[in-house]
């Protein structure tokens, strides 16, 4: 009877450890409105430059898209604890940010803008830092976000203008918003469950 | 019949066992989240930190972040060393008395 109760209590104390240490992991960054965010700002710039400021459109969009993300994400990461996991796929996307904004705007302001590689470029970078992503988080939606942007790289070397417009938009709008708004939701309700738990 | 391992007494609290699987996660974190987390009182959660941190187990480091006082907590190599020795004698303890 004693030995059952001793027995009870180490079981006790296992599945707090276990509960603890996923409890720590799950509290990762929330990082989802980022990808509505950029989602929007690729729609303003692609219509701003449209309507006739292709020269300042992208630069300045992903300028303020980059300010705000710094500015907000500073912000909510300061209450949450660093994660290994969270710092590598900090360390990608902000990477990858740096590189796509640096070789974008080298060739928007030297004139050798051409749509095909402008969507071929953005494709193949936010693919792989989506692959990058989803491997780590074991996470299939992001996985299938990874190859969509894949494709569209791919497709943007093959396809005329206006379709690979049309893939591009549509890309965007499920790769950024609709997975952004997904991610929000799955993030809020991983809160929810957390607080309870607590 | 083998020896059975003793388990270690600053560990084995609950709350300092909580606090150190909490910790060993994330690479470091606020009080106010260890709080949050563990759902025990200030003072409690103070003292029980302290001890882990007497016993060499977590580094606390205290600065300001935006004129705001910030207490941070990471777990230490010997914490890191000292969970997994807890955890291993846990499992032969609960492995011995299934075996009988």
């Amino acid at each position: 009877m004693m030995e059952n109760r001793e027995d009870l209590e180490l079981n006790e104390r296992l599945q707090l450890i276990e509960s603890m240490i996923a409890e720590g992991r799950r509290s990762t960054e929330k990082w989802a409105w980022t990808f509505v965010l950029w989602g929007v700002a690729y729609y303003v710039a692609i219509a701003w430059s449209a309507w006739g400021g292709a020269t300042l459109a992208w630069p300045v969009t992903m300028t303020a898209a980059g300010v705000l993300t710094g500015v907000v994400g500073g912000r909510v990461r300061g209450k949450r604890p660093e994660t290994t996991a969270g710092r590598a796929i900090g360390s990608v996307w902000i990477a990858m940010g740096i590189s796509l904004f640096t070789l974008l705007m080298s060739l928007s302001l030297s004139g050798r803008y051409d749509l095909h590689v402008f969507v071929a470029i953005i494709g193949a970078m936010l693919g792989m830092a989506n692959g990058i992503s989803s491997m780590i988080l074991r996470w299939k939606m992001q996985f299938a976000c990874a190859g969509v942007w894949l494709a569209t790289a791919v497709a943007a070397c093959f396809t005329t203008d206006s379709q690979i417009s049309v893939i591009f938009l549509a890309a965007i709008f499920f790769c950024q918003i609709v997975f952004g708004i997904y991610g929000m939701i799955a993030e809020s309700r991983r809160h929810t469950r957390s607080a309870a738990h607590a | 019949m083998p020896e059975l391992p003793e388990l270690n007494p600053v560990i084995h609290g609950k709350l300092r066992l909580a606090l150190l699987s909490l910790l060993v996660g994330v690479e470091e974190a606020e009080f106010t989240w260890l709080r949050a987390k563990t759902g025990s009182t200030d003072g409690n959660l103070g003292a029980q930190l302290a001890k882990l941190e007497e016993a060499g187990y977590v580094a606390v480091e205290k600065k300001f972040v935006q004129r705001k006082p910030q207490t941070l907590y990471r777990m230490t190599e010997a914490g890191r060393l000292a969970l997994t020795e807890y955890v291993q004698a846990l499992k032969q303890l609960l492995g011995g008395a299934i075996g009988g």
